[in-house]
């Protein structure tokens, strides 16, 4: 019966063609703008780390100004970043089974090896244990050992891109690279690595690519990396070198933990208020008690990654979407009034109301699918012009399946919700209205 | 009233061509009730629609009222169907979503006329037509003797100086045929000439005299009266 | 003309009707937003930011280490640069305006009183910075040669002599008496404004005081510097062509590099709402679109469904111009019901956005205008299938099927 009604439903789509292509037309296009709006909101407010993004800490401490709050329209939060001092002394706890503070630097390069021009590298300084934290992807080599942070040791992590353009893709684990005075010995090279957002750093760019290599936070003294990333300060202090500022309150550490336990997490958050009760009778740590412990999934909400105007975007889409679907409602509120007389025969002949409702219900269904499929060809369509609009989107306007999946849904969805008022209407046809010539 | 001269009317196809009328010749007179009779493609309809001035013609002449209606425009010859000719149809032809009222409006509208005496040519038409109780009725909830009364009303509602009826009673019972024939006699007593396309020679028999349609001609005129002014034969298009 | 019978045969016929105006409401309703926020966003581009934005680029270098003659690499760097063909004016800059990137303090009017502070976006320049910017000098004296000096980019020692833009003159001295005025830091250091420039945008585009600028003749030592450059006009392009081999070719142990014209960096600092201006142009093309073809649509519908009807009014005297008039008439009432909802959804939509977002307020006169765009697209969108309607052959009256 099911290819019965698919042959009646291609027949019927093919008399009026035009009118069986303004449907799917509409319910294209709505599909289309719709999840292009969708796909850049779901990547934006996607978890890069979602396996266990519950068990991902950010760590603020309130060091701010007693006399204001470090967002004035946000007077609950504490700063996003550490001091260098406080980020030290978090370092020396092992309460958390992994922990890594970061900021990003930038210095001159270039390799051992004569020929290739010097460059800038974006460099990520942090402990070793970043790269299981967030679980980071190697191509060759491994991430260096704690050990080698205590040591201070010269050593580095290439993005690929980088290893590309340093070592034309090879296993460049051993080679050596300089990176501003000192030369550095390359233990690891990661494979395709673009966490989106970067929810690790959403102070430089949350949409930004990750950072050209990677060296021991330890290193930061001795090489004197200034952070290239935001640094923000409130007090005045007399700041006249490298040590006046680490030993500052400006903030520009992100500091992450790793906590697997409720346990562990009240143990760490003890830690941090005892830690800052302890600085509050120095004369640090002058506003109330504010020491938070974020997952990285709340961490997203908590930074409003999600800018306001693709919420309002993805608002517009859905109002377009309505629109095209009151569109199809009404085409098919015609297409079936013309239909009257045929369904009247057909009734009379014996179908059931029933039979005849699944019959237009197949009809509907294959102009959803149609729709769908131009819907996903034009949202392609719109997400390549939405990267081309805007750089910084390179990396999130892009199909995802879990979206294409959705897509096909909501088409079918809305072409059924579109066509059930305008099936029932020409089910209702009595079987005799039609038969008599007026 | 009405003066066909050597009509023609060919339907070109890109096969064939289809002579509907060829050489048609009539002559109404003012006051007149003729029937059209002939069999199913013989261009009875043709010959209604080109006298209604629905469609154009091919050669020969054409005299309405006295005037040559042959190379009108098409604004003025939809004035002249409004102000000189009413028609009645098989199906009535009625406008579904109007009421009765707004149904003999329709016409009036077209005219020109006036709220006050669009109201009372309405309603006095309404009146002749016995349906002066159901204006605010919309046609699905009247009988179909009742729809033709509308459709009679609607025709006669501007004083058309002739009525063109085809089939009017094809679609209704003898009993109710009977009574639209009566109030189509009944207007032509009061002076509106009527020609009347009907394949019933029971009808036919009513009028006061028939013109037979035989493969778009006139093949029997009973009485005959010879075309009292000669027409000037138009040059073939 | 005719508009009772029209709108009382609409209203047997009303959920076609009521679909179309449905869909015109929430057209009117996302169309006068989308055009109103895109409207701001253009307005916000297309500010005077007070700079020559065409004429000016910016380049890097970076050296492997800090080292001594660093101070002598930005004397021989400017040299070169101001000696380049095309080159009207060059200077050292610590960020570039309009970039997103950049510096902010506090100062203060009354040394070590803290409501008298005003925090306030700072540029590092030097004596060539206000003709490299092409910023306007009001009142005061431009930096010499004398004033700049180089500083270690972690010293907090300060220059004593600024200059200021003229609306945080007035912000930080009301009294009108800021040129020749005192303003302190943190830490008490004096700084003497010496000069008053007309207007300039400071680094932070979507800032709301982001004119509030203090230019500073400060440059920071280090292994860093970044040099600004304001061309001849038309001779930008050719400049940035040669700057980076040039300075390279200047010293090869550093890096050149960041060659990239303020009119890049400025849009760039814009991406954001010029890509929401140009997303809802095109969802607003698209719904416009959407609805003239389901304008077509129904009423090519309407038409096939009607033809006999049309024959019928054609037989009993209506001309073609008045099939035409009556779809007119239909269309045009049905879009009128449309805006009529539609202007209620606006404000509805735009007090949503208000709100949620903290979008501003709808103007009214988009309301209006959105209504007279719709009006004119109905009408626009049914010729088509008003004509066909007016050549329907009045013979088809009498055709029995």
């Amino acid at each position: 019966m099911l290819h019965y009604y698919l042959k009646l439903a291609l027949l019927s789509l093919r008399r009026n063609p035009i009118l069986s292509a303004l449907m799917v037309a509409a319910i294209g296009l709505g599909i289309g703008v719709c999840m292009t709006a969708l796909t850049v909101y779901h990547l934006m407010s996607a978890d890069p780390i979602a396996h266990k993004s519950d068990r991902v800490y950010a760590v603020q401490l309130d060091s701010w100004d007693v006399n204001a709050p470090f967002i004035d329209a946000r007077p609950e939060q504490a700063p996003w970043e550490l001091t260098w001092r406080d980020a030290m002394v978090l370092r020396e706890s092992d309460i958390a089974a992994r922990r890594a503070a970061m900021f990003i630097s930038t210095f001159a390069t270039r390799p051992e090896a004569e020929g290739i021009s010097p460059s800038f590298v974006i460099t990520r300084l942090t402990d070793s244990d970043f790269f299981s934290l967030f679980d980071v992807p190697f191509a060759f080599g491994s991430a260096w050992t704690r050990e080698a942070d205590q040591a201070e040791r010269p050593v580095i992590v290439l993005s690929k891109e980088k290893n590309e353009e340093m070592f034309g893709g090879e296993n460049s684990v051993g080679r050596k690279l300089l990176i501003g005075e000192r030369y550095f010995e390359v233990v690891g090279v990661l494979d395709d690595w673009a966490p989106v957002p970067k929810v690790y750093d959403l102070n430089n760019g949350p949409f930004n690519d990750p950072e050209d290599v990677y060296i021991p936070f330890s290193l930061t003294e001795t090489l004197e990396a200034e952070s290239t990333g935001n640094v923000n300060c409130w007090k005045n202090e007399p700041i006249d070198s490298f040590a006046d500022f680490l030993n500052s309150e400006c903030v520009w550490i992100q500091y992450w933990v790793e906590l697997d336990s409720p346990t562990q997490v009240e143990e760490y958050q003890a830690f941090l208020d005892n830690y800052a009760r302890e600085q509050q009778r120095l004369g640090r740590f002058e506003r109330p008690l504010n020491n938070r412990l974020t997952s990285a999934r709340d961490w997203l909400d908590v930074r409003r990654v999600v800018q306001d105007d693709n919420r309002v975007l993805v608002g517009l889409a859905f109002m377009f979407l309505a629109v095209c679907l009151l569109n199809t409602v009404g085409l098919l509120l015609a297409k079936f009034a013309g239909k009257a007389p045929q369904i009247s025969l057909r009734r009379a002949l014996g179908a059931s109301r029933g039979t005849t409702f699944l019959q237009h219900l197949v009809e509907i269904g294959m102009i959803g699918v149609a729709g769908g499929l131009l819907g996903l060809g034009l949202a392609v369509a719109g997400l390549a012009g939405v990267r081309l609009i805007i750089d910084d989107y390179e990396r999130l306007a892009r199909l995802d399946p879990f979206l294409v999946g959705v897509a096909i849904l909501i088409a079918l969805a809305a072409s059924l919700i579109a066509g059930i008022y305008p099936t029932w209407r020409a089910c209702s046809v009595p079987p005799a209205a039609h038969l008599k010539t007026q | 009233m009405l003066k066909m001269h050597h009509v023609s009317k060919i339907y070109r196809t890109e096969l064939v061509e289809t002579h509907a009328l060829r050489d048609f010749s009539v002559h109404v007179r003012e006051g007149e009730f003729i029937a059209v009779t002939g069999p199913s493609g013989s261009g009875k309809t043709t010959f209604l629609n080109i006298a209604g001035l629905l469609e154009t013609f091919d050669g020969g002449g054409y005299l309405l009222d006295g005037q040559d209606v042959s190379a009108l425009s098409d604004r003025q010859r939809s004035r002249v169907r409004n102000e000189k000719i009413g028609f009645i149809f098989q199906g009535f032809n009625l406008i579904p979503d109007l009421n009765v009222f707004d149904n003999v409006d329709v016409p009036l509208r077209y005219r020109g006329f006036g709220a006050a005496e669009r109201r009372q040519r309405i309603e006095s038409t309404l009146d002749l037509v016995g349906l002066g109780s159901r204006r605010k009725h919309i046609p699905a909830q009247l009988s179909g003797g009742q729809q033709q009364r509308v459709a009679i009303a609607r025709a006669l509602a501007g004083g058309p100086r002739i009525l063109l009826a085809d089939e009017p009673t094809g679609n209704l019972d003898s009993l109710m045929a009977r009574q639209i024939l009566e109030l189509i006699e009944d207007i032509n007593s009061r002076g509106t000439t009527i020609v009347m396309v009907t394949h019933d020679p029971e009808l036919a028999r009513r009028a006061q005299r028939s013109i037979h349609i035989m493969d778009g001609k006139v093949s029997d005129l009973e009485p005959f009266d010879p075309p009292a002014v000669a027409i000037e034969a138009r040059a073939t298009a | 003309m005719e508009i009772r019978p029209i709108l009382s045969a609409m209203l047997r016929n009303k959920t076609g009707a009521v679909l179309i105006a449905l869909q015109i409401a929430v057209t009117l309703a996302v169309v006068t937003n989308a055009a109103h926020i895109i409207k701001q966003r253009l307005d916000l581009i297309g500010r005077p930011t007070g700079l020559d934005v065409a004429h000016i680029f910016q380049v890097q270098s970076v050296d492997f280490a800090e080292h001594v003659s660093f101070r002598e690499r930005v004397r021989a760097d400017l040299e070169l640069l101001r000696g380049l063909p095309g080159v009207r004016a060059a200077t050292a800059i610590g960020s570039m305006p309009l970039s997103g990137g950049g510096s902010a303090t506090e100062h203060y009017v009354e040394a070590g009183q803290d409501e008298s502070r005003v925090a306030a976006n700072y540029f590092t320049i030097d004596e060539q910075g206000l003709e490299t910017l092409g910023v306007k000098l009001v009142a005061g004296r431009d930096f010499r040669p004398e004033d700049v000096d180089f500083y270690e980019s972690t010293s907090g020692k300060l220059p004593a002599s600024i200059i200021v833009t003229d609306v945080l003159a007035k912000r930080l001295f009301p009294n009108g008496n800021a040129l020749g005025a005192t303003v302190y830091d943190g830490l008490g250091q004096p700084q003497a404004i010496i000069g008053i420039v007309e207007h300039m945008h400071g680094s932070w585009v979507d800032a709301e005081r982001v004119d509030e600028v203090v230019l500073r003749p400060q440059i920071y030592d280090g292994n860093f510097v970044r040099y600004a450059v304001r061309t001849e006009p038309g001779r930008r392009d050719e400049v940035m062509a040669v700057v980076e081999q040039k300075l390279t070719a200047l010293d090869p142990q550093r890096v050149v590099r960041g060659v990239r014209s303020l009119e890049e960096i400025a849009s760039d600092s814009y991406g954001a709402d010029r890509a929401m201006a140009i997303l809802l142009t095109t969802v607003i093309a698209l719904l416009i679109a959407v609805t003239a073809l389901g304008i077509v649509g129904l009423a090519s519908f309407s038409v096939k469904s009607r033809t006999k009807q049309i024959g019928t009014r054609r037989a009993i005297g209506a001309s073609r111009p008045d099939i035409i008039r009556y779809f007119m008439v239909e269309n045009w009432l049905i879009t009128t019901g449309g805006v009529a909802l539609g202007s209620a959804l606006a404000v509805a939509l735009n007090l949503w956005l208000v709100r949620t977002f903290e979008l501003p307020k709808l103007e009214i006169v988009y309301i209006p205008l959105g209504i007279a765009a719709l009006w004119l697209l109905g009408l626009l969108a049914v010729l088509g299938p008003a004509r066909r309607a007016a050549s329907i052959a009045p013979a088809i009256a009498t055709r029995t099927v």
